[in-house]
């Protein structure tokens, strides 16, 4: 028998609150949501599945999302959930990891699947940059864990459903980090996992404006494009949405061509399920050949605009 | 300003070694800095290059620790001193016995003004340490921050979530996690090097620190996924001819 009843929610987007509710419902037997925010979201958050809905307040000019560490510690304090569950956002993640310091626990991280048969609580994540699968139990009183996206699907929204919901008073931060300012970041939201061909662009791409032959080799055969984390967190060359890997994307496209890319476990594990894999790179040795299905020895920019060639004249 | 950045040394992962029964084993595994760790040594070099002060380098962890050539290669990057805290149970430890004792550590190294952590380790990447050393030490603490600068004793720094970027002020003292292109991690010159060798290192074992709480996780397995059977066919070459069988493999896949 599970011993897994209460399963709080805590996250910041509309589509991860529906999928952390549907995980919660599979794991617990009662979902309870701490939402901060807009009090118009309560009756959505209640038909994505939470039985409860504790509403903390709103965020403005002299409250920031953090100032309700201190009111979420009371809460845990005083009712002992079980398991709770974060969305895997950055903020979601502090917000974790110090809710978990003031219970003396750690956080379960990036947790792909739970495991909640025996009499405790097990997750798995990938360690060693995606070279290892981990699984983990926690021996804490309340489990924390900050729940990878994608694991569970939403159930769909029931708009007769009814829940309890409860304002919480707040409690004042005994410290705290002042908000001056906030801006949107820029950024397209291409979405990699519904491509089925991609061509990703390592390091071995000298500079930003050979992109456009990476781009029309896209265009020519219908591919997405995508890239190494340097590419995109270390030059800025592409968004951090475009990204693969243990860190960014993972995905299964049919076809994935990498073109300067030396082929690092962390990189690797985001696409070492693609359906068949091409690789350019210069370098004999790079770790990419062994995990390729075809390679070429050979300077991208040789063998590109041969290729686009080839291409342009098979149409 | 006195800053404490902390570092990790993790196995190589490049070395990993999968064994028969998909377990897997660093024996023959090199060890080194963690990768966004030393952006973070970085960041806390500039930071008080600008503000003024100096950088403690601070690490808790297994024997590696005493390894002279990361000792030299960690005070390499401008750190004044390191402080490690060094016992076989610190090299399995989980995020909250780490921020445990590195609190403990940042505690009796005093005065220290603000915790500066890399965005994660290169180990497991939970991106936890600096959230929970925060929260022992009961000082403001942030991740993601992409920009400092200090400012009438405060900081002001950028933080970098998915879709918002917040410009927050930061009372000190404080713990920030930076992300991992806050700046490049630099490379050491000779004379760094040779001079690292001279700087102070202090080392501590648990005792010193009054002992670390029990693990809060039990690790159950650690298994390397199965590998999809690639074909490996590589073509040793970028000749015409070559580029050519390349593209036929390519062409049928179209
Ligand atoms: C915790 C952690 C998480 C990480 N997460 C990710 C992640 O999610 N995704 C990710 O990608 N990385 C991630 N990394 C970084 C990862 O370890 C590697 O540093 C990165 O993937 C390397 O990118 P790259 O292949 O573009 O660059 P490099 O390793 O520098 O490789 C460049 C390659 O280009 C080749 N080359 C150079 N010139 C040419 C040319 N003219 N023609 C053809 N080939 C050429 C070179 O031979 C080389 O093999 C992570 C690291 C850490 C520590």
């Amino acid at each position: 028998m599970s011993r897994v009843k209460d399963v709080w929610v805590f996250t910041e987007k509309q589509e991860s609150i529906a999928e952390l509710c549907a995980g919660a419902r599979q794991l617990g037997e009662r979902v309870t949501v701490l939402a901060v925010g807009s009090r118009d979201r309560i009756e959505r958050i209640i038909a994505f599945g939470a039985d409860r809905v504790f509403y903390l307040g709103d965020t403005g000019a002299d409250r920031t999302v953090e100032d309700y560490a201190f009111t979420l510690s009371k809460l845990i304090e005083e009712e002992a959930p079980d398991l709770f569950l974060f969305g895997a956002t950055k903020r979601c993640r502090h917000m974790a990891g110090r809710l978990a310091a003031r219970q003396r626990t750690s956080v379960l991280s990036d947790i792909m699947e739970f495991l909640t048969d025996k009499d405790e609580i097990q997750g798995t994540q990938m360690v060693y940059g995606g070279a290892a699968v981990r699984t983990l139990a926690s021996k804490s009183a309340t489990v924390f864990s900050v729940v990878g996206s994608g694991v569970f699907t939403s159930l769909p929204e029931d708009a007769d459903r009814e829940g309890d919901v409860r304002a919480v008073d707040f409690v004042e931060p005994a410290y705290r980090v002042r908000c001056m300012e906030k801006r949107e970041r820029g950024g397209t939201s291409v979405d990699l996992t519904a491509a089925k061909r991609v061509i990703a662009v390592g390091r071995g791409i000298a500079k930003e404006e050979d992109l456009k032959m990476i781009e029309e080799l896209a265009r020519l055969i219908g591919a997405e494009i995508g890239c190494t984390r340097p590419i995109s967190e270390g030059v800025n060359w592409m968004g951090r949405e475009r990204y693969i890997g243990v860190s960014g994307v993972m995905f299964k496209p049919e076809l994935y061509i990498a073109i300067g890319i030396s082929g690092q476990i962390q990189h690797m594990v985001g696409c070492n399920q693609s359906g068949v894999i091409f690789a350019i790179n210069t370098d004999t040795a790079a770790k990419i050949f062994s995990q390729s299905d075809y390679g070429i020895v050979g300077d991208l920019y040789t063998v590109v605009p041969v290729l686009l060639e080839k291409i342009r004249a098979a149409r | 300003m006195k800053i404490a950045v902390c570092y990790k040394l993790v196995p190589d992962e490049q070395d990993i070694v999968i064994n028969g029964d998909h377990t897997i084993s660093f024996d023959k595994a090199e060890w080194k800095i963690g990768q966004y760790d030393l952006v973070a040594v970085e960041a806390a070099m500039r930071l008080a290059e600008v503000a003024g002060g100096t950088v403690s380098a601070l690490s808790a962890g297994g024997k590696q620790l005493e390894n002279s050539k990361l000792k030299k290669n960690i005070l390499s990057r401008g750190p004044v001193d390191a402080y490690m805290i060094i016992d076989e149970t610190m090299s399995d430890a989980d995020s909250y016995q780490t921020a445990y004792v590195l609190a403990k550590a940042i505690e009796k190294i005093k005065d220290v003004d603000l915790v500066v952590c890399g965005e994660g380790s290169s180990d497991m990447y939970a991106q936890q340490v600096g959230s929970q050393i925060g929260e022992l030490l009961q000082w403001p603490s942030v991740n993601a921050i992409g920009t400092i600068t200090l400012a009438d004793g405060k900081l002001i720094a950028e933080r970098m979530l998915e879709t918002e970027v917040e410009v927050l002020e930061i009372p000190i003292p404080a713990v920030i996690s930076v992300t991992s292109d806050i700046f490049q991690a630099r490379i050491a010159n000779l004379k760094d090097i040779l001079e690292a060798g001279k700087k102070p290192v202090v080392r501590w074992d648990l005792d010193d620190i009054g002992g670390v709480p029990e693990m809060s996780t039990n690790v159950l397995s650690v298994l390397a996924p199965p590998q999809a059977d690639r074909r490996r066919v590589i073509i040793g070459g970028d000749s015409g001819d070559q580029i050519n069988e390349f593209y036929e493999h390519l062409r049928k896949e179209l």
